[in-house]
């Protein structure tokens, strides 16, 4: 979606709205996983080291992208690949329509993919024919149910194992037992007859390495692998943000995502793909084309604080300790990302006009940027958020009106100049006597009535400097 | 050749075609190896841990191992790799004997796809973690430790590696890596943990001596 096209996202109106089944839910599966990353992380004794130098990798990439995207794009072409740059996700769509199209493809196997949800592009085969089937089984059943994912690694733990048999009865026309392993095999027999049969597998990717142009997808279940060596055409539609220098870089992020992500050492499967396969006989697709995804990123990159979101390596672990996911959900989000890096990236990435209520669906308690293997800033973040809504940016108006803005400028100037202070602290209890009533200014003309309107507030008094040193004074000659 | 999308990114960090690459920050440094022995124990032990079934078995207890796992698992069809290093351990003939039904390797994905088992090596090892690391060529097609429901691995000492360092280092020209650590796992419904959801539900790696 792009930035003015997207829906306003309304954070506090869903927040209010949320089903109590959801943060139970939600809070089972975020206790696992922080108790699992605990466990993986105190095995490591250099594990902040591992975070340092993966925060310090991810940095030195952004501020060479260019270079690294146009190696990429050279060494993918030389193994035979073919690489796409869709600078909007109506670009993305079209290309990926296109090369269903001149394939004639009719079925289409998904692995679980963020970049792909960000397009929308479901829809878009959709509405041309064309059936694009989740194949992650928590993916495969929000598609069936028709809903979002409440969560980043498992986005239908909201959802009991009785709604799922009921979901599986209806949609498959079984009789589906509510046993978690027996509706996992149902799952596994209805798919495993759609990747044999699909013409084209479309992934995400997780990292981009520039050195050899290879493609690296990690995940448990194996439908990711099902999905890149069974249909003899592969896409994968992927962020330019996921690109790393190199396979030596590469070593720390897959150290860090799945210790941080689900606390395994390293998830079930990691795939490492270099352009089509070589041969027949190995199986793997034919055609391979990556689609790089620009759509807001590099507009991301022109602001130095905001962009360190960029660096995401898209774990989760920052949702997984939020104290406002873990009461919300994902849904309240409104968008494909949610929890704390959620609420840094909708804003710049839809704008701060339809996510300007993001940035302020946090505590600021600063728990994501301890676990964010990382190292993102994320509260600095926020906290810059929150002053570009209120300001204005680029793609918004501010949210706080000019007598508000002008007053708060004025008070930042006098705070700022000790002389400016001083005088008004003077002149200030001028005007008690006109609001004064038993010993509380109780009803100030505006703006400050704002305040005024729900509490007294006290005398201005001037005396601060005075007491202080009195009080400093006292507290050297007093005996201890 | 630029492309808007550079373009953009050039604009917005101020770069220009000409801005030369800083140095990329340094590594770590990798993990350094225990013994053989106290390697191989670590790497069988992690297997297990992630509910697969590792042992240490001289090439001679192949023959009764087989005939033990294909009566356990009924086993009738099976895939195998064909690398020497299976051909000269003789494996299809030892199913063959069992009365298993063998598949081609590179036969079409239907026919694999009916496969109980199939039997691949490693090309290395990740002690730490457990992790079978396999290429992709013809003699060792894809599809063969993905399609079947159990996955045999025959692995010798002399493929661990210390970390992925050293994979990294020898591997990464190639076309096509995979990592396997683990059966197939799932945990999507209600957080139950469930093996073989779209992989194989069995793996089993098999430690032999040279």
């Amino acid at each position: 979606m792009s930035q003015d096209t997207h829906p306003y996202i309304g954070f506090e109106e869903y927040s209010e709205h949320v089903p109590p089944s959801i943060p139970l839910a939600v809070q089972q599966a975020t206790s696992r996983f922080v108790g699992g990353r605990a466990a993986r992380v105190a095995e490591l004794p250099q594990w902040e080291q591992l975070r340092q130098i993966g925060s310090d990798i991810r940095q030195h990439t952004i501020e060479n992208m260019d270079v690294y995207l146009t190696l990429l794009e050279e060494k993918v072409v030389a193994a035979g690949g073919h690489v796409h740059w869709a600078e909007t996700a109506e670009d993305a769509r079209r290309i990926v329509l296109q090369i269903a199209k001149e394939n004639n493809v009719k079925n289409v196997v998904k692995s679980k993919s963020m970049a792909t949800e960000e397009i929308e592009l479901n829809h878009a085969l959709e509405a041309a024919g064309i059936e694009a089937l989740e194949t992650d089984l928590g993916e495969y059943i929000i598609q069936l149910a028709g809903t979002g994912p409440s969560h980043i690694i498992v986005p239908a733990v909201h959802l009991k194992k009785e709604e799922i048999a009921a979901l599986f009865s209806e949609k498959l026309d079984i009789d589906a037992p509510t046993d978690p392993i027996e509706l996992a095999r149902i799952a596994r027999e209805v798919l495993r007859e759609k990747f044999l049969n699909a013409e084209m597998g479309i992934s995400g990717g997780n990292f981009l390495i520039a050195e050899t142009g290879t493609l690296v997808m990690v995940t448990n279940e194996g439908n990711g692998r099902m999905c890149t060596t069974m249909p003899d055409l592969h896409v994968a539609v992927v962020g330019i943000d996921k690109v790393v220098p190199d396979w030596e870089s590469l070593t720390v992020f897959l150290k860090l995502l799945a210790r941080s992500a689900t606390g395994q050492k390293l998830s079930t499967y990691t795939q490492f793909i270099t352009g089509p396969r070589r041969a027949e006989g190995e199986f793997g697709p034919k055609e391979f084309h990556l689609v790089l995804l620009d759509n807001g990123r590099s507009k991301i990159l022109k602001d130095p604080i905001g962009r360190d979101v960029l660096k995401c390596i898209r774990c989760g672990a920052c949702a997984n300790v939020c104290p406002v996911y873990k009461n919300v959900g994902g849904f309240a989000y409104g968008s494909f990302i949610s929890g704390p890096i959620g609420a840094i990236l909708s804003p710049q990435m839809l704008g701060t006009q339809a996510a300007r209520e993001l940035p302020y669906a946090s505590t600021l308690c600063g728990a994501c940027a301890d676990v964010c293997p990382v190292k993102i800033p994320i509260p600095t973040i926020l906290r810059h958020l929150r002053r570009r809504v209120a300001e204005g940016d680029a793609f918004a108006i501010p949210t706080i009106s000019t007598p508000i803005r002008a007053t708060a400028n004025l008070a930042s100037l006098a705070l700022a100049q000790n002389w400016i202070y001083r005088l008004g602290a003077r002149l200030l209890p001028i005007i008690n006597p006109f609001f004064r009533k038993n010993n509380w200014l109780s009803n100030m003309p505006y703006p400050l009535n704002r305040w005024t309107k729900v509490r007294p507030l006290p005398p201005f008094g001037a005396r601060f400097r005075k007491w202080w040193n009195v009080r400093s004074t006292k507290e050297t000659e007093s005996p201890r | 050749m630029t492309n808007p999308v550079i373009e953009n990114i050039r604009r917005s960090l101020g770069r220009t075609d000409l801005t030369p690459l800083s140095l990329r920050p340094a590594i770590y440094e990798p993990r350094h190896p225990e013994s053989v022995d106290s390697e191989i124990a670590r790497f069988l032990d992690e297997i297990k841990k992630l509910s697969g079934v590792g042992q240490e078995l001289s090439p001679s207890d192949i023959d009764s191992s087989l005939k033990t796992l294909v009566a356990e698992q009924n086993i009738r069809k099976a895939t195998v790799w064909e690398t020497p290093h299976l051909k000269q351990l003789g494996i299809t003939e030892i199913l063959n004997s069992l009365g298993v039904d063998l598949v081609s390797p590179n036969a079409d994905k239907h026919e694999v796809a009916l496969c109980d088992l199939g039997i691949t090596e490693a090309d290395y090892l990740l002690a730490e973690t457990g992790t079978l690391v396999l290429k992709s060529s013809t003699e060792k097609p894809r599809a063969v430790s993905l399609l079947p429901r159990i996955h045999l691995a025959i692995v010798r000492p002399e493929m661990l590696r210390a970390d992925m360092h050293q994979v990294f280092a020898e591997a990464k020209d190639g076309n096509y890596l995979v990592f396997i650590t683990g059966p197939s796992r799932t945990a999507d419904i209600e957080l139950t943990v469930t093996l073989g959801v779209h992989g194989p539900k069995n793996l089993h790696v098999w430690m032999t001596d040279t």
